[in-house]
């Protein structure tokens, strides 16, 4: 069978060929091990939309005991008419007071107040810059970190601020403003935090 | 040979100056010796050319080593070592993980797939002689990495923490509790504990998965220097070594790399097809690769009715149940555990034993020939035994098998000698196996193995109406979950299941399933679907807490179930009033009783059921319905991931097949060099 000469152009096609092949096969072999760090069926129940009761929240204070969503603390604040005003004085200082990074919170929270209600601020009380937890500082008063604090969250990693609507401050390390969960209203006193509406 | 001389004349050209060698490689090849770790285990490696289908065994058990390690590796991202969490977190990775299934099946297929090929390689050394000088010590590292692959498979086993693991590993630890004096005391000790329990589990995982991975890599590495060392042997048995041309390669050597690195990526193919297709469409392989009882979870009070090894212990297990007599003071079990550990010791001593001036059989004598036929019929017969409970006749055979497994190897030295065998020419032969010999060979190994099995009396199963699963039936299904929900989530749970999965795999409109949740109003569609009533209160009604039944279709069986749900009758002797035609004396009320209606024996035996007229709202059609569709459910939940299972693995297989097409072309492409 061998006459002696080696149809190079032919085995290098073969090699590339199955080479080819080969890795098409690796690649799939490689599926169910990735796919596998996906949250599991377990992780999206516990992970699963939230109702919280509202009617109990006292102005000016965080909504407790801490409500969690997949495991991240959620912030809901009742804003008085002063505490609105401020956020409108406060723009100068801030690094998106118009939300438009479309990545911090759905539609309907692309707004001055972010919120759907102007009242009610809901925020994943998650620090945009490293995920660290940032802190309530809710009276208007001379902070360490700020002596021009008219309230707002102040994070203790690394010294990021925000007001009382989630909008980052400019000069800080934190990039974007803090997200507004997905969120509807079942009525005045109660919220699903997960869900943009009953029938999303 | 034109196309090896042009390889050569690169080959030389690296081989000589490395250091001119450009770029990256040159760079690293400086500092580490790639190209030369290459050439000596690659492309200058020269292995005998007459290599046949036996000599793919080795390569196919690297493959599987490594997708042990990998699957293994993902398995303990998911795996709880607790032995409250251990079982519960199979079902987990079966159920909630993505993907989780494909990857235990792999590591489950694996585990069997190793020991079959790891068998046929051992069965190649004892046929070509690949243990004689100089390669004893190949075959003493073989049989360390065979030693470390039982402990391996052993330990393996029990972390599932079901039935069989269980009991299984009840049985092994026990064995060290028949060495005299310290016997009881080793094993609490290898036990952690007075009985099998989370101790255990947790450092056989830890031995499992880090200790023993670790010296069989290291024994794998040994295995592979030492042969690189000495070069293969082939088989015609002859040392390739002594012929060599001016260049100081063999004649009948030529490069792994390409040669053998084509053929062998051709038999990996195929191998992966085989594999692939008990990984997607049989991965129970009927009760042999995951056992039945299996799928049920440890009970330390509850022996299952029938407990045997998985298969590839099963011709050792034999030999300890087929010592049955006290020798010399010892008693029977002491002498089990002995005839099972020299079984295995005996291996390592076979270098030494045969003395034949030939290594191959196709040179030695008759003896040697219809020794080993008869040894492999031997093996096979205990490990048939050895999956069957054992009765006289049985045991007998298994006793026979026993001694001749011994005197096989304790003969050797004998027969070896004293016969006739021919001289092997000076070069390879290329001859394969005849067909003619072939069938000769494969009548005579299914001949000496079937006969005396079937002399000693075959099983014979129960005898069940049998019942072919309906998975497509999306409709039955709905019913059958409803049914489930309904009537024996009232007691039953099946808590390796969520809501929301059944739901979304039997297109059941979520709202509706809620409206079903209604019955247990704290119930989430994620959640896992726990029974509404307390463990305790159940066992205060029923004198036993009503069992899981998320995998009951997969240790009882669908036509069991089948059997079951349509089996009960009136026996007013029982608690309930009901006993049952495939669950004597069973402790539950016939739940469906008002669908059903009674029934009454027909005979003494109770073989047929007549239903008592008036009885029932449905018909008897209409009531096969309700069971048909329970059962299919049953099996759903048992794996709900098996359509999906079997659709994926048609794509792999076809993806295989197309993969077979290339590496044949490549490996017909080099070989034109050789041939």
């Amino acid at each position: 069978m061998n006459d002696g000469t080696v149809n190079k152009s032919r085995r290098r096609f073969l090699i590339g060929g199955t080479s080819l092949v080969g890795a098409v096969g690796g690649v799939g072999a490689a599926v169910p091990f990735v796919g596998s760090w996906n949250p599991s069926a377990r992780a999206l129940a516990a992970g699963a939309p939230i109702t919280i009761d509202i009617s109990r929240l006292i102005p000016g204070e965080l909504l407790g005991p801490m409500p969690a969503w997949r495991g991240q603390p959620i912030f809901v604040m009742r804003r008085d008419q002063a505490t609105l005003d401020t956020l409108h004085a406060n723009v100068d200082h801030l690094g998106d007071p118009q939300s438009k990074n479309a990545n911090q919170q759905p539609l309907y929270a692309q707004n001055e107040f972010r919120s759907r209600k102007p009242e009610l601020m809901i925020l994943v009380g998650i620090c945009t810059h490293l995920g660290c937890s940032p802190k309530l500082f809710a009276q208007v008063q001379p902070q360490d970190f700020d002596p021009n604090w008219k309230g707002g969250f102040f994070c203790p990693c690394h010294g990021s601020m925000f007001d009382l609507a989630g909008r980052v401050f400019s000069g800080v390390p934190a990039p974007a403003n803090l997200r507004v969960p997905p969120h509807y209203y079942v009525n005045d006193n109660v919220i699903v935090i997960g869900l943009d509406s009953e029938n999303s | 040979m034109a196309g090896s001389s042009e390889n050569k004349s690169n080959e030389s050209k690296i081989g000589n100056a490395p250091e001119e060698i450009g770029g990256l490689l040159g760079w690293i090849n400086a500092r580490l010796p790639v190209v030369q770790a290459f050439e000596k285990h690659m492309s200058k490696y020269y292995a005998p050319k007459n290599f046949n289908v036996w000599y793919i065994f080795g390569i196919l058990a690297m493959v599987v080593l490594v997708n042990q390690i990998f699957t293994g590796i993902w398995l303990t991202m998911n795996f709880n070592t607790s032995s409250e969490g251990a079982f519960a977190s199979v079902e987990y990775i079966m159920r909630d993980v993505d993907f989780g299934w494909i990857l235990r099946y792999m590591h489950s297929t694996g585990a069997s797939a190793f020991f079959i090929v790891v068998y046929l390689h051992m069965f190649r050394g004892l046929m070509y002689g690949s243990y004689q000088k100089p390669r004893e010590l190949i075959w003493i590292f073989g049989m360390a990495i065979y030693l470390v692959l039982m402990a391996e498979g052993f330990m393996g086993y029990v972390l599932p923490w079901g039935q069989m693991s269980y009991w299984g590993a009840n049985v092994i630890v026990s064995l060290f509790g028949a060495i005299p004096v310290i016997g009881q005391d080793l094993m609490t000790w290898i036990q952690g504990d007075f009985l099998i329990s989370g101790a255990t589990l947790n450092r056989f995982f830890a031995l499992h998965v880090v200790a023993l991975p670790l010296v069989l890599l290291l024994l794998v590495v040994l295995h592979i220097l030492a042969l690189h060392e000495v070069g293969s042997n082939n088989p015609d048995g002859i040392e390739i070594k002594k012929l060599k041309d001016a260049n100081g390669i063999p004649l009948d050597g030529i490069p792994f790399h390409p040669y053998y690195t084509t053929h062998d990526l051709l038999g990996v193919v195929v191998f992966l097809f085989v594999f692939c297709f008990v990984l997607f469409f049989m991965p129970e392989m009927g009760g042999y690769f995951l056992e039945h009882a299996n799928f049920e979870e440890a009970n330390n009070l509850k022996t299952p009715e029938h407990i045997a090894p998985v298969w590839y212990f099963t011709p050792f297990y034999s030999m300890l149940r087929a010592v049955t007599y006290p020798l010399f003071g010892f008693d029977a079990k002491m002498w089990g555990a002995i005839v099972m550990g020299l079984a295995i010791a005996v291996l390592f001593v076979v270098p030494w034993l045969d003395r034949s001036p030939v290594k191959s059989m196709r040179y030695k004598g008759w003896y040697s020939r219809i020794s080993l036929l008869l040894f492999v019929a031997a093996f096979i017969i205990l490990g048939v035994l050895g999956t069957r409970i054992a009765t006289g006749p049985r045991t007998a055979l298994a006793q026979i098998c026993t001694v001749y497994y011994f005197v096989f190897f304790l003969a050797m030295p004998w027969y070896t000698r004293k016969e006739a065998t021919t001289t092997p020419p000076a070069r390879v032969t290329g001859r394969f196996i005849t067909v003619p010999q072939l069938a000769l060979a494969l009548a005579l190994v299914v001949g000496l193995t079937w006969l005396p099995l079937t002399a000693v009396g075959a099983e014979s199963d129960a005898g069940l109406e049998p019942f072919s699963v309906n998975l497509h039936d999306k409709a039955g299904l709905q019913a059958g979950a409803s049914t489930f929900i309904n009537y024996c989530m009232g007691c039953h749970s099946a808590r390796f299941s969520r809501y929301q999965r059944v739901a979304n795999d039997l297109d059941i409109p979520e709202d509706v399933m809620k409206d079903l949740l209604l019955l247990n109003p704290s119930a989430n569609l994620g959640d896992l679907m726990e029974s509404a009533l307390p463990k305790e209160t159940a066992k205060n009604w029923f004198g036993a807490a009503p069992p899981d039944l998320t995998l009951v279709a997969r240790v009882r069986g669908s036509a069991w179930l089948y059997g079951y749900l349509k089996g009960f009758y009136r026996d007013p002797s029982r608690p309930f009033g009901v006993n049952n035609t495939v669950f004597n004396n069973v402790g539950m009320p016939n739940i469906l009783e008002h669908l059903q209606g009674d029934q009454v024996c027909a005979d003494k035996t109770c073989t047929h059921l007549n239903k008592v007229e008036g009885t029932g709202k449905l018909s008897e059609a209409e009531f096969d319905k309700v069971a048909t569709d329970l059962v299919n459910f049953l099996t759903y939940l048992g794996e709900p991931a098996r359509l999906h299972r079997e659709t994926i693995g048609a794509y792999v297989l076809f993806f295989l097949a197309f993969l077979f097409v290339f590496a044949f072309m490549l490996n017909r492409e080099y070989w034109k060099d050789i041939h």
